[in-house]
C-alpha cells in the first residue's frame, strides 16, 4: 500500500513531521514549478494545481499544511477558492498575486488585503525572492495559530 | 483628400494616420485626458500580469542560483567573472521586478471588491482581446502598416491612393516612371496587396480607422 493518495477519496496518511507539505494553486504551472524546486531544499513537499477546482480537490483528498493560491486564475476566482478552503479548514493560507490596485481615497485596500478579509493568513506579492517566499512559509505556520477558527 | 500632397503636407498626413499628431498636441498643453491615463494604467496592468508568472519563476530561480552558485563555479581561474555574472543577473532581475512592481502600482480601481474584480479581470483579458484582434484592421494594423513603409513609400503610397498613374506619380515627385514604380512594387509586397486597387482599398481603411 502506497504512503500517499494524492487523488485518492480517503485521507492521506500524514508525512513525516519534519516535511511540510505545501499545496501551490496557481494558473501559471511554471510559476508552480518554480516554487516547488526552490521549497524541495527545504524540507517541504510541493503539489501544483493549476485549477482552483482542481486544488480544492486535491486539498480535499489529501492533508497539507499550507495552502499558496494566486488571486487571478481562469474559472473560478483565488478570493473565492480561499473562502471555500477556509469555510471547511484553519490550514494557513498564503495569498499571492502581482496585480494591485490603488485606490486614492484607500492607498492600503488592495487584492491582497481583500484576500485576508476571505481568510487569507498571509499575502505575498509576485514577483518574489526565495528568502521571501521561505519566510512567507515560515511565518503562516508560526501565525496559524491565532487565526485557527475558520470563518464561515 | 484634398490636403496638398508634398513631401512636407504628406508627411502632416501620416502623421496623424497614426495618431502622433493627436498625441502631440495633448503633450503640448499638458497633461493628457482621463481616458488616456485610464487606458494607460490599465495597459500597464494588462502587461504586468503577463509578466508576473515569468518574472516569479524567474526571481526564484536567479535567486537560488546566486545563493548557491559558490557550490557549481568552484575556485578556477574564471569563477570571480562567473560570480560577478550571477551578481548581474540578479541585481537586472531585481531592477525588472522593481519597474513591473511601480507600473503595478498605478491601477485604479473602485473600493467594491466585486467591481474591483471584475475590472480586473476585465484588465487581464484585455491582453487576450488585443491579440485576438491583431491584424484584423484594428489600430493596431493602422501603426505596423505605416511603420513598414519608409517616408518615400508613403509618399508613393499617397500619390497612388489618389489614383495616380505611375507616369502621373513620377511626375509629382519629380523622379522617373521607373523608380516610382520600383517604390510602389515594394510598397504592394510589404503590405500584401494582390494589385492596384487592392493597396487604395488598404489606405481608405486606413483613414477609416485613423479618423
Amino acid at each position: 500500500m502506497p504512503e500517499l493518495h494524492l487523488h485518492g477519496s480517503e485521507q492521506a496518511p500524514r508525512l513525516a513531521k519534519n516535511t511540510t507539505r505545501i499545496l501551490v494553486i496557481d494558473d501559471d504551472a511554471c510559476v508552480g514549478t518554480a516554487i516547488q524546486s526552490i521549497l524541495s531544499r527545504h524540507q517541504c513537499e510541493t503539489v501544483l494545481a493549476s485549477r482552483a477546482h482542481a486544488g480544492i480537490y486535491t486539498f480535499h483528498a489529501s492533508e497539507f499544511d499550507v495552502a499558496m493560491v494566486d488571486l487571478f486564475m481562469p474559472g473560478m476566482d483565488g478570493l473565492d477558492t480561499i473562502s471555500r478552503i477556509r469555510s471547511v479548514s484553519a490550514v494557513p493560507i498564503i495569498a499571492m498575486s502581482g496585480f494591485r490596485l490603488r485606490n486614492s481615497l484607500d492607498p492600503d485596500q488592495d487584492f491582497l488585503g481583500m484576500a485576508l478579509l476571505r481568510g487569507a493568513t498571509i499575502s505575498l506579492r509576485k514577483p518574489f525572492s526565495p528568502p521571501q517566499l521561505v519566510a512567507a512559509i515560515d511565518r503562516s505556520l508560526g501565525l496559524a495559530p491565532s487565526t485557527g477558527e475558520p470563518t464561515q | 483628400m484634398t490636403r496638398k500632397m508634398d513631401r512636407t503636407g504628406h508627411q502632416d498626413v501620416s502623421k496623424e494616420m497614426i495618431g502622433v499628431g493627436r498625441r502631440t498636441r495633448e503633450l503640448e498643453a499638458g497633461s493628457p485626458s482621463p481616458e488616456r491615463m485610464r487606458t494607460a494604467s490599465e495597459l500597464g496592468s494588462a502587461i504586468v500580469h503577463q509578466l508576473n508568472g515569468p518574472l516569479t519563476a524567474l526571481q526564484l530561480y536567479v535567486g537560488e542560483i546566486r545563493q548557491h552558485s559558490g557550490q557549481f563555479i568552484g575556485t578556477t581561474g574564471t569563477a570571480d567573472t562567473l560570480q560577478q555574472i550571477v551578481e548581474n543577473a540578479f541585481q537586472e532581475t531585481e531592477r525588472v521586478c522593481a519597474v513591473v512592481r511601480l507600473i503595478a502600482d498605478t491601477f485604479e480601481a473602485p473600493l467594491h471588491e466585486e467591481t474591483a474584480v471584475a475590472l480586473g479581470r476585465d484588465v487581464i483579458s484585455w491582453w487576450s482581446r488585443s491579440r485576438s484582434t491583431e491584424g484584423s484592421g484594428g489600430p493596431e494594423r493602422t501603426i505596423s502598416i505605416h511603420g513598414l513603409l519608409t517616408p518615400r513609400e508613403r509618399e508613393v503610397l499617397g500619390h497612388v491612393s489618389q489614383g495616380c498613374s505611375n507616369k502621373q506619380g513620377a511626375l509629382r515627385m519629380q523622379i522617373g516612371p521607373r523608380t516610382f514604380e520600383g517604390h510602389r512594387a515594394r510598397v504592394m509586397r510589404k503590405l500584401g496587396a494582390r494589385n492596384g486597387a487592392d493597396l487604395v482599398r488598404m489606405v481608405l481603411c486606413e483613414n477609416a480607422v485613423a479618423s
